[in-house]
């Protein structure tokens, strides 16, 4: 019976079809499994833990609500964290597919956040139907000329990517805390003035079933993204010339792919993507910013889109798996009492999982392997006895 | 003037005991990353040991710096183990590998520092206070003008740091091991022919790398920082990585660049303060190394040569 659970086990992870995903389910079951101890350890039920997640991301409904709060309220707030995380874990991917590794993220999100807070977010009289879309527009510009920049330094003087991209992310980090210390700052809070609601990417205090609910813009476009990386991945020969690059450079080369222009432009994109991250999370979620703290969905997103398999559909179901332990984190902590940072521990253990993926593949091959190999040798063994004894009889 | 070089010297010196533990897993072949992580977790292994013995010792004691760096190498090394697996045994992609292990490194340490001051003192503090090491300035030597900043109020660590660069540079380029452990980056193949041991030779590269990285990180904690807490992810690990690629991999040459790394953050917070800038302003000034750094890798990358294995999975079929 158990043999052939293994088995079952080992085909699904080495068939071509549903490989990808048992490997994710698999890592997500790994990860249950050791924060579960690490609550044990702790003294604490994981089974209530795990529940008051999913009570504070509003998927489950809590004991008792504040005044003009309800479940509904907190499953927008879920939604708002879960929007720009998609969004980065798309940076991520679609610089990924290229061969790229964007860990600059953090620092594109903050730096297109912090752009279109000082451009737009501090203008008293604008109107909020040309504010959002120029906030988008900055944002997206922003990141995108940084991406291209990291692009552009890895081409033309072979620096690598992940070297130049956390040096940039320090720049920026000190450049925009310097400059929110010294312009910016609420003496208050002592991080940054918060913007006007016209800016803001997020519709506050939206009374719907007689709780007030905070709807963000940026679902929206966090999913029409993910279907245009899809398509551009899928149906277009740009998403293909970049996926070429990103599995052999040389080769692509040699059928007359401009690897320079890709590698430039999937930068670029990357960029463009963290860019719409940042002002999702800086002019959405948050709405002021804390100065030289880089945000750590940055490192999170490359958690999701690894455990989305690198795919803009996995990458929209990690992400809302992900973000439940961010966003519910807060409930957790108050309600089991265990400190809140566990949230991102485990991410970690998550990623750690999603990372050894490759390997939970190759042993489910291996296991196929052997016991193909044992059913060879057992049909052979027979084989040779059934000559030998012929063979005997005949003599 | 002379401060110039004291504090380059005290910031460069645990920059490049983490460099050499870069370049010793490079040269294996086995892209790291993960310097950061291992620096931080190593540190963070030193600074609990440093806080269990304080109890137990006198105030002015230095005892506990001591303990911390034997722990912190000890746990760097052993949290290096899960880079190896992943790397070497898992056959994980190396670059995804290292920024696995920076993440954890980061959410572990951070949870398990307020865990473990929870436990210790009742409060749920994300520091560890160590306080700075004591400073000793050489008699004779100091008193040379301007290079005799160098020897002016060092930190003990710095002569160990000296010690062990020294006898792994002594490893790496005189010794049949550190042979082994170079063609292992080059032509692993080649290695194994000869009858080596690619696994094992990276598995201990990597291990080294770890154990010196917490070196590295302990020391910031004792001198810039004087306490341990999550900013001790300052990047410095990364600036490390940087050295190492200036440096060309090779011990020597990442040296001098450390040094320079060092003058420049000193040379940036004496300049401020000359100015008389505020506080502020400092944040411009810190930026400095990142922003030479980004200058000279556009100058020097071209020419560069990494090991030519570095990064690839070894896989004893291939040709």
């Amino acid at each position: 019976m158990n043999e052939k659970k293994n088995r079952g086990l080992a085909g699904l992870l080495s068939s071509d079809r549903w490989s990808d995903f048992t490997v994710s389910v698999l890592a997500i079951l790994l990860m249950l499994i050791t924060s579960s101890i690490i609550l044990l350890l702790m003294g604490r039920n994981p089974l209530v833990a795990f529940r008051s997640f999913l009570q504070g991301c509003g998927i489950l409904p809590k004991a008792n609500y504040g005044g003009g709060s309800g479940m509904l309220s907190d499953f927008f707030d879920y939604l708002n964290i879960l929007s720009p995380m998609l969004l980065a874990a798309l940076s991520f991917i679609v610089a990924f597919k290229t061969g790229l590794f964007n860990i600059g993220i953090s620092g594109q999100m903050l730096l297109s956040g912090f752009l279109a807070t000082i451009m737009v977010g501090y203008i008293k009289e604008l109107s909020p139907w040309l504010a959002k879309p120029l906030v988008l527009l900055i944002g997206a510009a922003a990141g995108g000329l940084c991406g291209a920049l990291i692009g552009f330094l890895k081409y033309r003087f072979n620096i690598h990517e992940v070297v130049s991209t956390i040096m940039v992310n320090y720049i920026i980090s000190f450049t925009t805390g310097f400059f929110i210390n010294t312009r910016y700052v609420d003496m208050l809070t002592r991080s940054s003035r918060i913007c006007t609601p016209a800016a803001r990417l997020t519709w506050t205090k939206v009374p719907i079933g007689g709780v007030s609910c905070n709807i963000p813009l940026g679902i929206v476009i966090a999913i029409v993204c993910a279907l245009l990386v899809k398509f551009i991945f899928d149906r277009t020969v740009f998403g293909f010339e970049l996926k070429a690059v990103g599995t052999s450079r040389s080769c692509a080369r040699y059928v007359g792919v401009n690897v320079r222009k890709s590698i430039i432009l999937s930068m670029a994109f990357s960029g463009v993507f963290a860019g719409l991250a940042g002002v999702t999370y800086y002019l959405g979620y948050t709405n002021t910013m804390v100065p030289k703290t880089l945000p750590g969905m940055g490192y999170d997103s490359i958690a999701v889109a690894l455990l989305g398999n690198s795919s803009p559909i996995g990458a929209i179901f990690a992400s809302a798996i992900v973000t439940i332990f961010q966003s519910g984190a807060n409930y957790m902590s108050s309600s089991v009492g265990v400190a809140k940072e566990i949230a991102s521990l485990i991410t970690g253990v998550l990623l750690l999982f999603a990372a050894c993926g490759e390997f939970m593949k190759e042993l489910g091959r291996r296991k196929i392997q052997k016991e193909e190999d044992k059913r060879i040798q057992a049909i052979q063994a027979a084989h040779l006895k059934e000559v030998s004894e012929k063979g005997g009889a005949d003599r | 003037m002379t401060k110039l070089f004291t504090d380059g010297l005290s910031f460069a010196l645990p920059l490049l005991i983490m460099a050499v533990g870069a370049i010793y897993s490079e040269k294996s072949g086995v892209t790291n990353l993960a310097i950061e992580g291992f620096q931080g977790f190593g540190a963070f292994i030193g600074a609990l040991a440093a806080v269990l013995i304080m109890r137990h010792v006198s105030d002015s004691s230095q005892v506990p710096i001591y303990v911390a760096m034997l722990f912190a190498a000890l746990g760097g090394g052993v949290y290096a183990c899960l880079h190896a697996l992943l790397s070497v045994n898992f056959k994980a992609n190396q670059v995804i590998s290292g920024v696995v292990v920076n993440i954890l490194a980061v959410a572990m340490t951070t949870f398990f520092t307020s865990a473990a001051n929870t436990a210790l003192t009742g409060t749920a503090s994300n520091k560890f206070i160590l306080g700075v090491s004591n400073r000793y300035t050489i008699p004779v030597i100091s008193g040379v003008p301007w290079i005799g900043g160098l020897f002016q109020k060092m930190y003990p660590f710095e002569w160990i740091i000296i010690v062990l660069v020294i006898f792994f540079w002594y490893l790496m380029y005189r010794t049949r091991f550190g042979m082994r452990l170079r063609a292992c980056g080059e032509n692993p193949q080649a290695l194994d022919a000869a009858g080596g041991n690619v696994v094992r030779t990276r598995w201990i590269a990597v291990i080294i790398s770890g154990a010196l990285s917490g070196i590295g990180g302990i020391c910031f904690a004792y001198s810039i920082m004087a306490n341990y807490s999550p900013s001790i992810y300052m990047g410095y690990g990364y600036l490390a990585i940087a050295a190492m690629i200036f440096g060309n991999w090779s011990i020597p040459s990442t040296v001098l660049v450390c040094l320079v790394f060092g003058m420049a953050k000193a040379g940036g917070q004496q300049l401020c303060i000359a100015m008389k800038l505020s506080s502020n302003y400092t944040d411009i000034f810190n930026m400095l190394p990142y922003v030479l750094t980004m200058l000279l890798l556009i100058f020097f990358s071209k020419r560069n040569h990494p090991p030519q294995a570095s990064g690839q999975v070894w896989d004893k079929s291939r040709r």
